[in-house]
C-alpha cells in the first residue's frame, strides 16, 4: 500500500515525547503503510483542536451469519479524511492466558497489514485482540484467513462476550483452579452464544484463580468464577519464623490486619482460626511460601457485576459459594445454570437490561427460584432489614 | 398443530420483520417468542431457523445499543 | 476452502512456553529479581523469569514484530500480553534479562509494573475510535504515565499497589468504578434533539432509554419527535447509545471527573467501589495538565499516609474522607454527595466521624 497523506499534527507530536511509550509513534509507525493510519492522525489532531470527538456508531457490518464480533465505526469528517470515512474494528477471541507464540503474533499482523490499518489493541477491557480500523469489503478476507490461522472472531452486541481469565496455573502459585481451562472449555462450549446475539443484553465471563481477581471478574463480569479454597490454610512454621527473623512485625503487620481477627501470633507460633477465615488472600500474599491456599480447592460462582449503563454499577454477588470444576458433574452443573439463567433472563429480561440488573428488579430471592437455585446465607452480606417481606403463603392458596 | 419445519418458521420470522421494517426492529427473543406463541415452537428450531436467514443472507445482525435482526438494506448505507 | 466458523480460539497450550507445559499447576512461589522482574520458582526446581515492559496499548504490527523478534532472539518465542496491557517476555535463562532490558528499553518500553509499583493504565478507546467519548483516552494514559514513570519503574518506592484506570465516557469499557484512582469523561449538555430522529430512531426505545424518565414523547411541526426534561438529565448518554440522532458531545462543557479508593482484590478489605473526588476538570489536549497534577498529588497523599500494602481506599476509610479532601486540597461540593438510587446508604448515618 502506498504511503498516506501527511497531515500537519503539533499536538499529537506532542506525544511522542516523553519516556512512556507513544501511541501517536505507533500511529506514525503504521501510516508508513497505511493511508488509513495516516488519516486517522489527520482525524485526531483535529479531535485534539476542537476537543470533541469525530466518530459515528451503529451498526449493519459483519460477516456472514455472525451478529458479534464486528463493531461498525464511521467517521463524521468523511469527506475530509476518506480514507477513515469506514473504520470498523474486528475483536478476535484471545487465547487463554494471553499467551503467544512469535508465529502466531507475526500470522496476525500479516493479515492486519494487508487487509486493515495495521493498528490493534492487545487487548481490548473484554479480552480480545482488537484490529482497529477496516472497510466493509475486507471484513470477509480477514475472517477467512483468520480462521486458516485457527483464530475466531469474539463477541458484541448482546451475546456472550469473550470469557477471559488471570493466568491462573500457568504462572502462579495460588491458583484454586485451572482458570484458562475453565475459559477455554466455556469459549467452546458457548460458540454460538458469543457469534448470534440472542440475549437482551451482554453477558460477560471472566475467571479469576484466586480472591486476589487480577482479572476484576467481580467488577466487569455478568458471572465471575473466583477461585477459593475450603479447608485450612496451609502453613510452613519454619518460613513464618524465618519471616518474622527478617524484621517483619507479623503481630502489627498482619495479625491485627486480618479482617476477621481470626489469627494469633505469641511471638514465636502462628494459629489461624480457619473457621473464621473468609479466604481474602491477605496473609498469604505477605507471607508466601510461609502460608498457601489450603488443599482442599475450587471456585466460587459470582453474578451480576456491570458499568453504570443503565441503572447504575454493580458488583457481582455470590451465587455458589463453592464447585470443585475439575469433576465433569460439577463442570454440567454450570453449564445447565448458565443455560437456566438464560432462559429466564431471556424471558423476562427487558432490552438492555444486564442479568445483575434484572435479578435485582425481579427479586433475587424470585430470580433463584426461577434458575433453580437454594437460597443461601453465604449469598448475603446480612439477612433482610427492611419487614416489607412478600410473604408467599397467603398467596398460593 | 402440525410441527413447523426450520424453513417454515425461518420464512414466519422473514414476514414478521418485513412488515414491521421501519416500525419496529425485532431482537432474537422477540422473535422467538412470536413464534412460540403463534406455533408453539420450541426455542431450539427457532434459534436454526434465525441461523438459516442469516447464513443465508436474508436477513443480517445490526446494532444499536442491542443486537437487532433486519432485513440488509439495499444500498450500504453511509450513515 | 470451506468456510469454517464457530472453531473458538486456539487452545492455550499451543502457546505455553515448555517450561510452563512441564510445571503448570506446579509453582512453589515467586519472588521479584528487580524492578519489573520476577521470578517463579516450581516444585521441580524449574525457573522461570518474566520481564513485564510497558506497552500503550495501541500498537501497531511493525511494534508486534519487534517484540517477537525479542522473544525470538531471548525467549524461544514465546511472550504474553497482561490484564493490564503490558507485555510479558519469558524467559528460563537469567543471562538474558539485563540485554532485554537493554534492548526493550532502547526501544521506548521500560521495565517495571510488577509488585509494590504503579502499573499501567487500563484505559478505552476515546477519540481514536468510539462515538461516545467525553475525551481522549490515549492522551491522558500517556501524560499521566510520563508523569508517574518513576513508580512504575521502581525509581521511587511506593507502600504497595495502586491501580490507575481510564474510561472516556460513563459506559466505562475499562471497568474504572473499581479503581484506586479513576479517570473518566463526562458530559455536562443534555442531548440535542435532531430534526430526523423519528428517522433513526424508533421512539419508544429511545424514551425507554433514559434511566431517570427525562425523555418523553412529542410532536414538532407535526412530526413526532421526543423532548427532553432537561432538569431530569444526569448525562450519562444512554439514549445516544441507543439513537444516534441525540448527540452529546460538546466542546467546552465535556471534560474529566476524578475518582478514588475502589479496589477488586479481596485481599484484606472487600472490593469496593471508587468515589467522587474531583466533579469536574476540563479537557486540555494534548497533555491535560489539570488531570496530570491532580493524579500526582492524589498519588503522593498515599504514598506518604498509606502503610505497607494499604491500599488507597482502605486508606481514606482509616483516615477519614474529611481529612482526604483536606489533604488533597479538593473542594467539597453538592455533586460529591450522591442522590441516585442508594443515595441514603452514602450518608453519614452514625455519631463517629472524623473531625478534620
Ligand atoms: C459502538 C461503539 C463502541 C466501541 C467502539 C466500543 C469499544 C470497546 C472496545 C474496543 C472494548 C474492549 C472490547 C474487548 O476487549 O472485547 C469495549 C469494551 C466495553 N464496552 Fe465498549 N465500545 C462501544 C460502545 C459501548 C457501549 C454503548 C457500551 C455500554 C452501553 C460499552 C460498554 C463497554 C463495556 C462495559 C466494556 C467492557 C468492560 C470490561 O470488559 O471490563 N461500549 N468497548
Ligand atoms: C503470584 C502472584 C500473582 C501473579 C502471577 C499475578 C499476575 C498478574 C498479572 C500478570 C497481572 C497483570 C498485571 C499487569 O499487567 O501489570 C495482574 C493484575 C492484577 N493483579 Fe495479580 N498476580 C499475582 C498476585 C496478585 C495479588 C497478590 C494481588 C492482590 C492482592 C493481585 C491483584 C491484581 C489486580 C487487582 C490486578 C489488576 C487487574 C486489572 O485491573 O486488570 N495479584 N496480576
Ligand atoms: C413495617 C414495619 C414496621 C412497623 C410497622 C414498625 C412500627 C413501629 C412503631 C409503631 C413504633 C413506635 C412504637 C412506640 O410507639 O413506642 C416503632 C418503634 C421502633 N421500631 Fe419499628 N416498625 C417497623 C419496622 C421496624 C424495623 C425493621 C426495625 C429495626 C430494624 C424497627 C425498629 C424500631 C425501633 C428501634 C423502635 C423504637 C424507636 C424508639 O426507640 O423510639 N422497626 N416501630
Ligand atoms: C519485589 C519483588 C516481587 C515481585 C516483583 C513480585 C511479583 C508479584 C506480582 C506479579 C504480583 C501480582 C501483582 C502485580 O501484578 O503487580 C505480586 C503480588 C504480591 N506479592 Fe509478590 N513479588 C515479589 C516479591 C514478593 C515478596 C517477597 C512478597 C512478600 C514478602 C510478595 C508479596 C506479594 C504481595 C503482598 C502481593 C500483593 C500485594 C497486594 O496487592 O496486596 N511478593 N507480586
Ligand atoms: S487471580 Fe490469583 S491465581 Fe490468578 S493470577 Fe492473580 S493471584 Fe494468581
Ligand atoms: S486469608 Fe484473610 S481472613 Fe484468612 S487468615 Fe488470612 S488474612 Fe485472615
Ligand atoms: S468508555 Fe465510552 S467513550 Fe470510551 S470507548 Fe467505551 S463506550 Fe467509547
Ligand atoms: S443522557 Fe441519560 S439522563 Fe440524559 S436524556 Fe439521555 S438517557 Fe436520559
Amino acid at each position: 500500500m502506498a504511503e498516506g497523506k501527511k497531515y500537519v499534527t503539533p499536538k499529537l507530536d506532542e506525544l511522542e515525547k516523553g519516556p512512556w511509550p507513544s501511541f501517536v509513534k505507533e500511529i506514525k509507525a503504521a501510516a508508513q503503510k497505511s493511508p488509513m493510519a495516516a488519516a486517522l492522525l489527520g482525524q485526531l489532531e483535529q479531535s485534539y483542536d476542537e476537543k470533541i470527538g469525530h466518530w459515528k456508531h451503529g451498526g449493519i457490518v459483519g460477516v456472514v451469519g455472525y451478529g458479534g464480533g464486528v463493531i461498525g465505526r464511521y467517521s463524521d469528517l468523511g469527506d475530509k479524511y476518506p480514507e477513515v470515512a469506514h473504520f470498523h474494528t474486528i475483536r478476535i477471541n484471545q487465547p487463554a492466558g494471553w499467551f503467544y507464540t512469535t508465529e502466531a503474533l507475526r500470522g496476525l499482523c500479516d493479515i492486519w497489514e494487508e487487509h486493515g490499518s495495521g493498528l490493534t489493541n492487545m487487548h481490548g477491557s473484554t479480552g480480545d485482540i482488537i484490529f482497529l480500523g477496516t472497510t466493509t469489503d475486507q471484513l470477509e478476507k480477514v475472517f477467512s484467513k483468520l480462521t486458516a490461522l485457527g483464530f475466531d472472531l469474539g463477541g458484541s452486541g448482546s451475546d456472550v462476550r469473550t470469557p477471559s481469565c488471570c493466568n491462573g496455573m500457568a504462572r502462579c502459585e495460588w491458583a484454586c483452579y485451572d482458570t484458562m481451562k475453565v475459559c477455554y472449555n466455556l469459549t467452546m462450549a458457548f460458540q454460538d452464544e458469543i457469534h448470534r446475539p440472542a440475549f437482551p443484553y451482554k453477558f460477560k465471563m471472566k475467571m479469576a484463580g484466586c480472591p486476589n481477581d487480577c482479572v476484576a471478574a467481580i467488577a466487569r463480569a455478568d458471572l465471575s468464577i473466583i477461585g477459593t479454597w475450603k479447608d485450612e490454610i496451609q502453613q510452613d512454621d519454619e518460613m513464618i519464623k524465618k519471616f518474622a527473623d527478617e524484621g517483619l512485625d507479623i503481630q502489627r503487620q498482619i495479625v491485627s490486619r486480618c479482617p476477621t481477627r481470626c489469627m494469633d501470633w505469641d511471638g514465636k507460633k502462628l494459629t489461624i482460626n480457619n473457621e473464621n477465615c473468609v479466604k481474602c488472600m491477605f496473609c498469604i500474599n505477605s507471607m508466601p511460601r510461609a502460608l498457601a491456599p489450603g488443599k482442599e480447592r475450587g471456585a466460587m460462582v459470582l453474578l451480576g457485576a456491570k458499568a453504570p449503563i443503565v441503572q447504575g454499577a454493580q458488583l457481582s454477588s455470590v451465587l455458589i459459594p463453592f464447585i470443585d470444576l475439575e469433576d465433569e458433574e460439577s463442570w454440567n452443573d454450570l453449564k445447565q445454570l448458565l443455560e437456566n439463567i438464560w432462559e429466564v433472563w431471556c424471558e423476562e429480561g427487558k432490552n438492555r437490561e444486564r442479568v445483575g440488573e434484572f435479578a435485582l428488579r425481579v427479586g433475587f430471592g424470585n430470580f433463584l427460584e426461577a434458575i433453580g437455585l437454594e437460597p443461601r446465607p453465604e449469598m448475603v452480606a446480612y439477612p433482610r432489614d427492611n419487614p416489607y417481606v412478600f410473604y408467599q403463603t397467603a398467596k398460593k392458596e | 398443530m402440525a410441527e413447523m419445519t426450520v424453513e417454515q418458521l425461518a420464512d414466519a420470522m422473514y414476514e414478521m420483520i418485513k412488515e414491521a421494517k421501519g416500525m419496529k426492529k425485532y431482537k432474537a427473543t422477540d422473535l422467538q417468542k412470536a413464534m412460540a406463541e403463534r406455533f408453539g415452537a420450541d426455542k431450539q428450531t427457532c434459534k436454526q431457523a434465525i441461523r438459516l436467514l442469516m447464513d443465508s443472507g436474508r436477513c443480517i445482525y445490526t446494532y444499536f445499543g442491542g443486537s437487532y435482526i433486519e432485513i440488509p438494506p439495499d444500498q450500504p448505507p453511509a450513515p | 476452502m470451506e468456510r469454517r466458523t464457530d472453531i473458538g480460539p486456539p487452545h492455550y497450550t499451543k502457546f505455553l512456553p515448555p517450561v510452563i507445559q512441564k510445571n503448570y499447576g506446579k509453582w512453589k512461589y515467586h519472588e521479584g529479581v528487580r524492578p519489573g522482574v520476577m521470578v517463579h520458582v516450581a516444585e521441580s526446581g524449574d525457573k522461570l523469569y518474566t520481564i513485564r515492559a510497558a506497552s500503550p496499548r495501541l500498537l501497531s504490527v511493525q511494534k508486534i514484530r519487534q517484540y517477537c523478534d525479542l522473544a525470538d532472539k531471548y525467549c524461544d518465542g514465546y511472550l504474553r500480553f497482561t490484564s493490564r496491557n503490558n507485555v510479558e517476555f519469558l524467559t528460563t535463562k537469567e543471562e538474558n534479562i539485563e540485554p532485554l532490558i537493554a534492548e526493550l528499553e532502547a526501544m521506548g518500553h521500560p521495565v517495571g509494573g510488577v509488585g509494590r509499583a504503579i502499573s499501567n493504565i487500563v484505559h478505552t478507546q476515546g477519540w481514536i475510535h468510539c462515538h461516545s467519548a467525553a475525551t481522549d483516552a490515549s492522551g491522558i494514559v500517556k501524560s499521566v504515565m510520563d508523569d508517574l514513570i518513576d513508580y512504575f519503574t521502581g525509581k521511587k518506592e511506593v507502600p504497595g499497589k495502586l491501580r490507575i484506570a481510564l474510561a472516556c465516557c460513563l459506559n466505562m469499557c475499562g471497568a474504572v468504578h473499581c479503581s484506586d484512582i479513576a479517570i473518566l469523561g463526562i458530559h455536562r449538555r443534555p442531548p440535542k434533539v435532531m430534526p430526523n430522529l423519528a428517522q433513526m430512531c424508533e421512539i419508544p426505545n429511545v424514551v425507554a432509554a433514559c434511566p431517570t424518565a427525562a425523555i418523553r414523547p412529542a410532536k414538532v411541526d407535526g412530526k413526532d419527535t421526543v423532548e427532553i426534561i432537561e432538569e431530569q438529565c444526569m448525562y450519562c448518554a444512554n439514549c445516544f447509545s441507543v439513537c444516534p440522532a441525540l448527540p452529546m458531545a460538546d466542546a467546552e462543557l465535556d471534560g474529566v471527573s476524578i475518582w478514588v479508593g475502589g479496589k477488586v482484590s479481596n485481599a484484606r478489605s472487600q472490593p469496593m467501589f471508587s468515589k467522587l473526588a474531583v466533579p469536574y476538570l476540563p479537557n486540555n489536549p494534548p497533555r491535560w495538565p489539570e488531570v496530570g497534577q491532580t493524579v500526582r498529588k492524589i498519588v503522593e497523599i498515599w504514598v506518604e499516609h498509606a502503610e505497607p500494602d494499604e491500599r488507597l481506599g482502605e486508606m481514606i476509610q482509616r483516615m477519614g474522607w474529611p481529612r482526604f479532601f483536606r489533604l488533597a486540597g479538593i473542594q467539597f461540593s453538592k455533586e460529591h454527595i450522591d442522590d441516585y438510587r442508594y443515595a441514603a446508604l452514602s450518608l453519614k448515618r452514625t455519631a463517629q466521624v472524623h473531625q478534620a
